[in-house]
């Protein structure tokens, strides 16, 4: 595995302090003073390095969310004095049923969307590691084709594809007797036809980091197995997975996430509709914004704000839920 | 200590670099020109290609005109339209005029944004405007847009041929006879009917037919209390949720309702489209034979009563930011392009395919005077008959629309109509809560 414990530079300081400490018994003081500059010198070559970032960061992101919190405490309007309403909002927005329920199709989506993605992206990754490299070249730049798509693009030639009157999925429901459905406009069908686009446009990228993990455990562990007696099922089950746990883990919190977000396709292919059926909390927010008056856009601010404790929560209980090892290492 | 200073250190570069940044964002004088002129920044929203035109046609006229003012055309799509506005005012970059919506002057004359244009323009320019249609664009002896058009929001579009052919000799006048004709049209892959099936859709297309049922909105007087639940609307709901469960009209929005693709593709008989169909249907030579065989109605009422409004007098106007710091460069504009001479509108109005409607008297004379204006077969039904008893669109926040529309939209799909209308009932009164509507509403 490439997650090995890193050695912090705390640790490499302290290794360097005790095998230069040795020779310079005779004079304490001289000792320390070495001790300190060196401490020193890498904490400050430390700091800078990181400076860059901590900077941007502060700018781009800290500073707006502070200042965007202190913001969600007025009734703002570009033309006339915000008004302090305090927490009126948040209170507002949680109160508001259509933010729960958008939550609420952020999490059905995401309930269609990441278990079938993973899913297939790990029995496409298990294949491409079977076959030679060519063939394996082959089958990555194909899996990750949809990736580069535009997921605006993907939404309209999806919208196509579902038509009632001359769609290609009725079409081919046609021959079994089925449909036509108009899937876009049903609101039991019209998640789960925009999952469909959401996982095709995800597998790709996630076929290729899950293909990676795998590349990074020993052929000798299966070697092992394989004279062993392991069959293909325990082979996955008891090497695979368990070394990958850690790449599964980023794949399931960033896809939940990616999830939980979804935007696009919702706005292309339904508006949130039929009956608010796809009005994910993105774009729930998004249509909140879109009114002309105060009341708009300080709801809009201050549902991103809670949608963002929203997301860290359910970030966090995949964490828990799921231990990471730190230090797994193929 | 050394850590600490670091820390300072590291702030304060992140505190200068940040005031460097924040720097650029000042705000400074008039806009003006290389050549010392005033810069207008005129934002349109994106409509027909043929208004695309006119406008640019005319911003070039004006500008050549005088060499005082010089207006910045940006024509900016439909979808993105707001957002991009709201981005605008909020970096304190909002255009200085701009096309705003009959519904939405009084939001944002009540929120501050825009200027009053009796302060900026002449007076006669105000007494040309219709009264029905200056009570749009008043507030408190204020005008805060100027009309360019009006235009009702539903009118009754019939296929002639489909209608001979099954032996049907008029157009339905009431909600019964709509059902029972849309049931007769309906055969094969053509439905009987078209009308508005989606909420944001429905929000504002069945304004006219809310005002129908009921004689009223479901926020009404002085916004105190919602009305969504006044029983009338329980007809208006089955009225929708008939055409669509007994599939007389198409079952997916594959076209939003101000778009007559439906009608003019030729898959329905009937269809509620709003008069700028008109234009739509006479742009496209590939729907000749749809052309060549339709006629339009009024939009029946409930119960047959032709005076009763069925549409809302939508409509564009142009208005002037508060914010604007060539205001009277920017009016003078306005005057020019829409309130001085009414041939630049009958031009307007003949690209449009007589369409669209005056919103001011002289233009309307001079289109009285046009010959290709007065031989039009759709003017004279649409103005007398629909544009008469239409009603202006409501100027209170779309979530009331939006609320009553997904209770209809709801409906539409077969669902509880009673629990649907409770549900908007509540949401609209959250929103006269929240939003602090009650006694606000312009007039009382």
């Amino acid at each position: 595995m490439t997650m090995s414990p890193q050695l912090t530079t705390h640790g490499a300081t302290q290794r360097i302090v005790l095998e230069s400490g040795e020779p310079e018994r005779k004079g304490r003081r001289r000792r320390e003073k070495v001790k300190v500059a060196r401490h020193l010198m890498d904490n400050r070559t430390a700091y800078l390095m990181i400076a860059p970032m901590v900077i941007l960061l502060g700018i781009f992101v800290f500073w707006p969310l502070v200042y965007s919190f202190y913001l969600s405490t007025f009734e703002i309007s570009f033309y006339t004095d915000p008004e302090f309403v305090g927490l009126q909002f948040y209170r507002y927005v949680l109160e508001d049923p259509k933010f729960w329920h958008a939550i609420w199709i952020g999490a059905q989506y995401a309930i269609y969307v990441v278990p079938i993605m993973l899913v297939i992206a790990f029995l496409i990754a298990s294949f491409i590691r079977t076959v030679g490299i060519k063939l394996a070249g082959l089958l990555k730049t194909t899996v990750y084709i949809p990736t580069v798509v535009s997921a605006v693009v993907a939404s309209i030639i999806f919208v196509f594809m579902y038509r009632s009157d001359g769609g290609i999925v009725n079409w081919l429901l046609s021959f079994v007797g089925l449909g036509p459905y108009a899937f876009l406009s049903n609101p039991d069908l019209a998640l789960p036809a925009i999952s469909v686009p959401g996982i095709w446009l995800a597998f790709g990228i996630t076929t290729l980091i899950m293909l990676a993990g795998m590349y990074d455990i020993p052929e000798s562990y299966y070697e092992a197995a394989q004279l062993e007696g392991a069959n293909y099922f325990q082979r996955t089950f008891y090497i695979t997975i368990p070394l990958m746990k850690n790449v599964l883990l980023y794949l399931l919190v960033t896809a939940t996430i990616g999830a939980l977000q979804q935007f696009e396709l919702p706005l292309i292919m339904t508006g949130g509709g039929p009956t608010n059926a796809t009005m994910t909390p993105n774009l729930f927010i998004f249509n909140t914004f879109k009114d002309p008056t105060p009341y708009a856009t300080s709801f809009s601010l201050t549902a991103a704000l809670i949608l963002f404790f929203v997301l860290g929560t359910v970030s966090v209980l995949i964490f828990k839920l799921i231990n990471s090892d730190k230090a797994i290492d193929g | 200590m050394h850590k600490r200073n670091s820390r300072l250190a590291l702030t304060a570069v992140a505190v200068a670099t940040a005031s460097a940044l924040l720097a650029g964002c000042s705000s400074g004088t008039a806009p003006t020109t290389a050549d010392g002129k005033q810069k207008v920044i005129f934002w349109q929203q994106k409509f027909e290609d043929y208004q695309q035109a006119w406008f640019k046609k005319n911003v070039e006229a004006f500008n050549k005109s005088q060499d005082q003012v010089e207006v910045e055309y940006v024509v900016v799509p439909a979808d993105t339209w707001d957002q991009k506005l709201k981005a605008a005012q909020a970096a304190g970059k909002a255009p200085d005029v701009k096309t705003t919506n009959y519904g939405n002057v009084k939001p944002m004359q009540a929120n501050g944004q825009l200027a009053d244009l009796t302060q900026l323009m002449d007076a006669e320019d105000f007494d040309d405007i219709k009264p029905n249609v200056k009570e749009f664009v008043t507030v408190d002896g204020g005008v805060y847009g100027y009309p360019l058009l009006v235009e009702p929001s539903t009118v009754l579009f019939y296929r002639t041929d489909l209608f001979e052919k099954a032996g049907i000799d008029a157009p339905p006048t009431s909600w019964d006879e709509l059902i029972e004709d849309a049931r007769k049209l309906t055969s094969g892959k053509v439905k009987g009917m078209n009308i508005a099936q989606t909420a944001p859709d429905l929000g504002w297309s069945s304004w006219g037919l809310q005002y129908n049922v009921a004689g009223d909105l479901p926020l009404r007087g002085d916004w105190s209390e919602a009305s969504a639940t006044d029983p009338a609307y329980k007809e208006l709901a089955e009225f929708y949720q008939t055409l669509y469960t007994e599939k007389l009209m198409p079952q997916e929005a594959t076209y939003g309702y101000a778009d007559c693709s439906f009608f003019g593709e030729g898959s329905v008989a009937m269809s509620a489209c709003g008069s700028w169909a008109l234009g739509q249907l006479a742009g496209n030579p590939d729907w000749k034979n749809v052309n060549e065989n339709f006629a339009v109605a009024p939009f029946p009422s409930y119960d047959g009563d032709p005076t009763r409004p069925t549409a809302t007098l939508g409509g564009w106007t142009l208005t002037i930011d508060s914010k604007s710091k060539v205001a009277e460069g920017a009016a003078e504009f306005v005057d020019y392009l829409v309130a001085d001479d009414p041939q630049r509108m009958v031009e307007f109005f003949a690209a449009s395919g007589f369409s669209k409607y005056a919103a001011r008297a002289s233009v309307d004379e001079a289109l009285a005077a046009d010959e290709e204006a007065s031989s039009n077969p759709y003017m004279k039904i649409i103005s007398e008959q629909i544009v008469a008893h239409a009603k202006g669109e409501p100027a209170y926040p779309w979530d009331v629309s939006l609320a009553f529309a997904t209770a209809i939209e709801k409906s539409m799909r077969g669902g509880d109509i009673d629990a649907s209308l409770k549900e908007a009932q509540d949401a609209i009164a959250g929103v006269i809560e929240k939003q602090k509507l009650a006694g606000t509403a312009p007039g009382n």
